[in-house]
């Protein structure tokens, strides 16, 4: 089963424990050149929001990676996935991520991309406001259509 | 007797303050009869195994009940009961 | 090195000199950091008889060994200075990112010293650090600066500034971080304004290594799920900020209405976070790592008081509001946002026109002193009026900024200044709740409620049932409050945490961090360490028991209606008791036995 990070802004109160969290399971300590989430917040208007890797069906960075070590995930899964073994640290994939969402981490001398901590997504279990949400691709909506719902339902309770 | 709502109370009561015409003489029969009123979820909110919720601060003229004899706090008509879930801040 | 940087930034200003020295790191031990660190810090540099407005006088940031990290709601920074406002060893505690991402930029403290010429800021990106001209910023609002410095520097760049207020060396001007975030309290903002410092800016991309790293997740997620099964730390606080309290101290019978003449108002309910939630808010903001969301972004659509920003806090939306004898939240609102562009403290701003409106309807002040307008209480507009006055420097506004003291005592009535060691006590009632009362009158830098914050216990239910009106005990629970907070602030943690974890958690967290091995009772030690040695500065300064005392009228003039009614504060009665417990003589002066065992 394909699961997805699902992303709801209008939770987000830019604590950045997603960013925290995603460095100390990819190194142990807090660096923020090693984490795959980035917070971005506009302190005039009070709103924040996560950015990661959307793991694209037609990746530019599988696309540009000239040696294969950005790649597609298995059959069944949506996921983009690194070799590190295969990668020469060129960082076309930095370059090709519209998102911005490939960085090369000059610390380590890698890329980081978000690799979902092999299914366990850190940034999810940290995040105190269910900002972010990691789904079975059948649910990615359902949250957001339950909200829909409970309003249909306190409208139309209230009229009966 | 004046009971007033505050916080989550007044969602789960759909209203800010109630005048109660009943006369209850503590605490315990104050909250059973507000309970009738409001439903379980009133009740879930106020009680808890029995005795006074560990989450709720009810105050009867100012004074938290939980020093004055807890659900055994005699009450009067003239009375004002103010009902809060914990709140805090600082 | 494990949660410490192991590095200090020290900037001379006077000489345009910048060194990075080794982190004494006996001290870091001793003392945790932040706050504890800043106060040896100036303790040991810094003679008590300066001129806290000249150049001899210091000025710390320090963030603390969990600041950075994913320790629960722990991204705090505190600026330690002698207060200009009163003399004591002061500072202020402030969330928002700064903090952290000094630490990231390599350092446990940046110590400021000496006094620029001309304005500058000042400029970090890790280890290049630079003194740069801000001629063409001075003058500027706190968000307009913190732009333009993003401009001028990096647009991920962190700001702590300070806005026309802390230029104009306003006794209550605040320091403020990325646009909202304050540290408010003991006129901060003026030492950096006497410094000709207009900002500092910092990138940070360094990394906190943990010492234990399975041993601190471990900890921090067992602080997490207390803080967030606590109905406070894991909901209430996010669902209406802190401005709830306005309700349950009104009911109480402990929230001063009109400066302090009475502790309850029919019309709290108007400014209430109830009110706030169902109004204004637009959404709950979270400080870095912070997981109990208390901020408040709010809007303001009545074209009277229109903006957007963030706040009001509880102890603002009472300083404005009933205390100033107003219900009308939109302007509660504008005076909070007014505050935070010229970096004004809420607090110190609200009651200083409280208190100059109990001046004015005594005749005591005039339309000629207020610049024609009427200060009555409940006059929301000349209120708000009177925060942009202050903020900018203008007419009777140069008279507020130097908070209420001076203003009352310029017109011989001191004592309708309601402060402690000249700083304005907020929002809880001594006389309504006895403990607090207690905490304002030993506070080391005067009217004070968080590091000391008895009213967890007092009023709002947590701990063991604990009577608001009794006296007995309160010595002993002030202490443990305040030697807690002591410990709490210097380790980088939120107040808020308390709403679900204690000492025993904090010392936990830090012991896995750092692999110093911290035990609970010496995390309260050390809280007591850095309480005695700010005592001792107060001393030195010329403080003397005498001090240690509430305004008169609390003392005597008893509540005049709601729960409290007659009430006064029984200080007499708690103040021996609790010199005795802190190993104090009947002078309030720390023993020879106590300061030995303190290692002091």
């Amino acid at each position: 089963m394909s699961k997805m990070l699902m992303i709801y802004p209008n939770k987000c109160t830019g604590c950045r424990n997603c960013e925290l969290a995603c460095s100390f399971e990819h190194g142990g300590s807090f660096r923020p050149g090693a984490t795959r989430v980035h917070t971005f917040t506009w302190e005039r208007e009070g709103f924040a929001v996560p950015l990661m890797c959307q793991q694209c069906d037609d990746a530019a960075c599988v696309n540009v990676c000239p040696t294969g070590a950005m790649h597609h995930g298995p059959a069944g899964s949506n996921l983009v996935e690194l070799d590190a073994s295969l990668c020469i640290g060129c960082k076309l994939c930095v370059i090709a991520c519209p998102f911005g969402s490939a960085r090369y981490d000059s610390v380590t001398k890698s890329i980081a991309k978000c690799d979902t901590c092999a299914g366990a997504p850190q940034c999810v279990a940290m995040c105190p406001n269910a900002a972010l949400e990691f789904v079975e691709d059948a649910e990615q909506t359902r949250s957001r259509k339950q909200i829909v719902a409970d309003k249909f339902k306190t409208i139309f309770e209230d009229v009966n | 007797m004046l009971i007033k709502y505050f916080a989550t109370f007044r969602d789960l009561t759909k209203e800010n303050s109630l005048v109660l015409t009943d006369a209850p003489t503590n605490i315990a029969e104050l909250l059973e009869l507000l309970s009738v009123r409001y439903g379980a979820a009133f009740r879930a909110a106020v009680f808890e195994n029995g005795e006074l919720s560990s989450v709720m601060i009810l105050l009867v003229n100012g004074r938290n009940v939980r020093i004055t004899g807890g659900l055994a706090t005699p009450v009067s008509p003239d009375d004002e009961v103010s009902v809060f879930p914990m709140v805090a801040g600082g | 090195m494990n949660g410490w940087i192991g590095t200090t930034l020290r900037v001379d200003l006077t000489r345009g000199t910048i060194k990075r020295e080794p982190t004494n790191m006996k001290v870091a031990h001793d003392y945790i950091g932040a706050r504890g660190m800043g106060v040896k810090i100036i303790s040991d540099e810094v003679d008590p008889s300066v001129d806290a407005l000249g150049p001899d006088n210091k000025l710390v940031f320090a963030p603390g060994p969990f600041t950075g990290t994913f320790a629960p709601s722990a991204g705090r920074y505190n600026v330690i200075t002698k207060s200009p406002l009163n003399g004591t060893i002061a500072g202020s505690n402030s969330g928002g990112v700064f903090g952290p991402e000094l630490k990231f930029a390599g350092y446990d403290a940046l110590i400021i010293e000496g006094q620029a010429k001309k304005p500058v800021y000042l400029w970090i990106k890790n280890d290049v650090v630079e003194i740069r001209d801000a001629s063409a910023i001075w003058g500027m609002t706190v968000a307009d600066t913190t732009e333009a410095l993003r401009e001028q520097t990096d647009p991920d760049a962190k700001v702590a500034c300070i806005g026309p207020a802390g230029e104009n060396l306003s006794l209550i001007a605040s320091i403020m971080n990325e646009m909202h975030r304050a540290a408010g309290r003991t006129g901060v903002g003026a030492v950096m304004g006497s410094k000709k410092l207009k900002a500092i800016a910092v990138i940070g991309t360094g990394e906190i290594t943990v010492a234990d790293p399975d041993a601190f997740k471990a900890a921090v997620m067992d602080a997490r799920g207390k803080i967030q099964a606590n109905p406070v730390g894991g909901a209430g606080l996010k669902a209406y900020g802190t401005d709830v309290l306005v309700n349950i101290l009104n009911q109480s019978g402990a929230l001063p209405v009109n400066n302090w003449q009475d502790a309850y108002s029919p019309a709290a309910d108007k400014i209430g976070g109830e009110s706030l939630a169902a109004n204004q808010l637009v959404r709950p903001k979270g400080c870095f790592a912070c997981i109990i969301s208390c901020g408040r972004a709010t809007k303001v659509t009545n074209p009277l008081y229109a903006g957007v920003g963030e706040g009001p806090e509880y102890e603002s939306a009472w300083a404005f509001g009933v205390d100033s004898g107003i219900d009308n939240l939109d302007a509660v609102i504008k005076a909070n946002y007014l505050c935070n562009e010229y970096g004004i403290d809420t607090i110190s701003m609200g009651s200083t026109i409280a208190c100059a409106m109990e001046l004015y309807e005594l005749g005591l002040l005039t339309k000629k002193d207020t610049d024609g307008l009427d200060l009555s209480f409940g006059n929301a507009a000349v209120m708000v009026e009177m925060v942009r006055k202050t903020g900018v420097g203008e007419g009777f506004g140069k008279r507020l900024q130097e908070g209420s003291y001076r203003l009352a005592d310029s017109v011989g009535r001191p004592d309708l200044s309601m402060t402690v060691k000249k700083q304005e006590m907020p929002a809880y009632d001594p006389r309504g709740v006895q403990g607090i009362g207690l905490n304002y009158a030993t506070n080391n830098r005067g009217g004070c409620h968080v590091r000391g914050y008895t009213i967890a216990v007092e009023v709002l239910g947590q701990g063991a049932p604990t009577d608001p009106h009794a006296t007995e005990g309160k010595a002993a629970l002030d202490i443990v409050f305040q030697d807690l907070t002591s410990a709490l602030d210097s380790s980088g943690s939120c107040l808020f945490a308390t709403f679900g974890i204690g000492g025993a958690e904090l010392a936990g967290m830090l012991t896995a961090l750092t692999g110093v091995e911290y035990s609970l009772d010496e995390f309260m030690k050390i809280g007591a360490r850095i309480w005695n040695l700010e005592r001792l500065w107060n001393l030195k300064v010329g403080y003397t028991t005498a001090d240690d005392t509430l305004p008169a009228r609390l003392l005597t003039e008893p509540i005049k209606t709601g729960p409290s009614k007659g009430r006064v504060n029984h200080l007499d009665q708690m103040l021996p008791e609790y010199y005795a417990l802190r190993g104090w003589d009947a002078n309030g002066v720390p023993t020879p036995a106590k300061l030995a065992d303190l290692a002091l």
